[in-house]
């Protein structure tokens, strides 16, 4: 595959089943070494984007192209580089957590080069990989759902909600794996709803609502697009109205006002604000978490 | 290769309940030797035969009833519902368990995530599911033949035995890839089982019922148990047509089988 080409594209992808379009008309590219992030609430069309990229499911229209090559039900040759974490992970009970990560490399037909580091950053011990999976609680089944993913080196990998499940000390921990497979060139796509989870470790954010796309682009260019929450205290009663045409006010007291604010605006605000008897002003950064919520309001 | 991986997988999932299943058929076609009468003690059974309605006697079977020979009681033994209900545990389990069991359990994008045709679990799983019948009959014919060693009777031998073990391996080999297909277009394992047991009893009890009742036995050609009838292959030999009826069937499912799973979403 030429070093330039996308590591994931999608060109109108969509996917109906019966009357229910889960996902229309997808158009994506995700650049290799990227850490992609897509976002959305439950039933937004996330995971089934995800299983149509990996041919688990047949497209209604559109095509898909992983790692230089269409996705297709039948094509299997590609998915060595590929490493997925199912949203809703689960093994076979029976096996133990060793043979099933060992069950699942073969499968992979490379070898298991990084699962010991990733072992003990999940803290997944030789005793607990010794017992059979249906011993294991959700957050165990979600960390070696982590170590059979990433534990092949894969060129690519998808993970569909990777810290659900996770106690806090883990999800750091799965930051810091998500920093190491950055490093190594790894492209990495995550779907998730914690927005401040995909506000620290993407690239690129990608929104997807009632199966539509809903907006795609840099964090920071997100981040710069959204509005700025400004609220400004004075020391004597001032008429919000004269602040009302710099954004949207939000809160008002004779002494306190809370707007929402573009970045463009900011200097003229400021300037204006300074002829007021202003006591405090605090301009606070855009969250992805805002823009997320606003999109979708 | 990756059907020899699943194969494996297969193999750790499913071994243990091989063997025991094994070993029940071995167990109960040995019993049955030893527990055959000989010709001096028929002249009493064949007086309660007689006495018998006649939808029992064709359960029993006609070389039983006419003969009440050793051979006809060990043919009877190789279509006594036990041994038949072992083998299609052991069809139906595989079956449903390798394709629709793992899309309901969720284990089925792990493995289908990999690079691992779609056509290497279909065939993994109908190697797995003929390998054991195989072990299950070839056990149950072993289980006839030790039997025999340990208690000779007069007019049969355990060689007379092989083609009706061979024709239960190719009757159940088809059910299998009938739950196989049935399997492969199934989203879970409960519902497959229950369509192949439910197929599997109704065959069963059509052929039974086509035997015995007139104004149905024009259906009986439509059940596969009609084309196993082991005190017949005692008396004739193994009917060429039979053989081509179910390899037709099993090979027809099986293809559709690939077909179905090929095309279908996960």
């Amino acid at each position: 595959m030429p070093p330039t080409a996308p590591a994931l594209s999608s060109d109108g992808l969509s996917k109906h089943f019966g009357p229910v379009h889960a996902l229309q008309d997808l158009s994506l590219r995700i650049e290799q070494g990227e850490v992609f992030g897509f976002l959305g609430p439950n039933g937004a069309g996330k995971t089934t984007t995800i299983r149509l990229l990996l041919g688990l499911l047949a497209p209604t229209s559109g095509t898909a192209t992983v790692l230089g090559e269409t996705v297709a039900l039948g094509r299997a040759r590609w998915r060595t580089d590929v490493g997925y974490l199912p949203g809703e992970v689960a093994f076979w009970p029976g096996l133990s957590g060793r043979q099933t990560l060992n069950f699942l490399a073969r499968l992979a037909r490379r070898p298991p080069v990084d699962r010991p580091a990733l072992l003990e950053r999940m803290g997944l011990d030789a005793a607990t990989l010794s017992r059979h999976v249906h011993t294991y609680s959700d957050g165990m089944k979600q960390k070696l759902g982590l170590v059979q993913a990433l534990q092949c080196r894969p060129r690519l990998a998808l993970l569909d909600e990777p810290t659900k499940g996770l106690d806090p000390l883990v999800q750091q921990a799965f930051y810091e794996l998500v920093g190491d497979a950055r490093r190594q060139g790894m492209t990495l796509l995550i779907s998730s709803h914690v927005l401040t989870e995909v506000e620290r470790l993407c690239d690129r954010v990608a929104m997807l609502r009632l199966g539509k796309l809903v907006f795609a682009g840099d964090v920071e260019e997100i981040r710069r697009v959204q509005r700025r929450r400004v609220v400004a205290t004075f020391g004597g009663d001032v008429d919000h109205q004269a602040l009302a045409h710099f954004g949207v006010v939000i809160d008002a007291t004779p002494q306190r006002v809370e707007l929402l604010v573009a970045q463009q605006e900011l200097p003229a605000l400021v300037a204006r604000l300074g002829m007021l008897p202003l006591a405090d002003l605090v301009v606070e950064p855009p969250s992805l978490e805002e823009a997320f919520l606003e999109r979708y309001r | 290769m990756s059907a020899a991986m699943l194969l494996r997988h297969l193999w750790r999932r499913h071994g243990a309940a091989l063997l025991l299943l094994a070993a029940g058929a071995a167990f109960f076609q040995w019993a049955i030797t030893q527990v055959v009468p000989e010709a001096s003690q028929t002249g009493f059974v064949r007086e309660l035969f007689d006495m018998a309605p006649a939808p029992v006697r064709v359960l029993f079977g006609e070389e039983l009833v006419a003969n009440l020979s050793a051979r006809g009681f060990l043919g009877f033994a190789y279509v006594h519902p036990f041994p038949l209900i072992l083998l299609g545990i052991w069809a139906v389990r595989v079956a449903t368990g390798a394709l629709a069991g793992e899309i309901g359990r969720g284990t089925m994008d792990l493995i289908a995530s990999r690079p691992v045709a779609r056509a290497a679990q279909v065939a993994a799983a109908a190697v797995a599911v003929c390998a054991g019948l195989a072990v299950i009959s070839a056990a149950a014919w072993g289980g006839t033949a030790v039997g025999l060693a340990q208690r000779p009777l007069e007019g049969v031998a355990a060689a007379d035995l092989l083609p009706v073990a061979g024709m239960g391996l190719l009757l159940f080999t088809s059910a299998g890839a009938v739950a196989l297909l049935i399997s492969a277009r199934s989203r879970e394992g409960g519902p497959a089982v229950s369509w192949c047991a439910g197929l599997l009893a109704t065959s069963y009890v059509l052929d039974y019922l086509a035997r015995v009742w007139s104004v149905i036995a024009f259906l009986r050609p439509l059940s596969l148990f009609r084309y196993y009838e082991p005190q017949r292959i005692l008396r004739e030999g193994v009917a060429g047509a039979d053989v081509a009826v179910l390899s037709a069937v099993g090979a027809a499912a099986l293809a559709l089988a690939f077909v179905s799973f090929d095309r279908r979403d996960l």
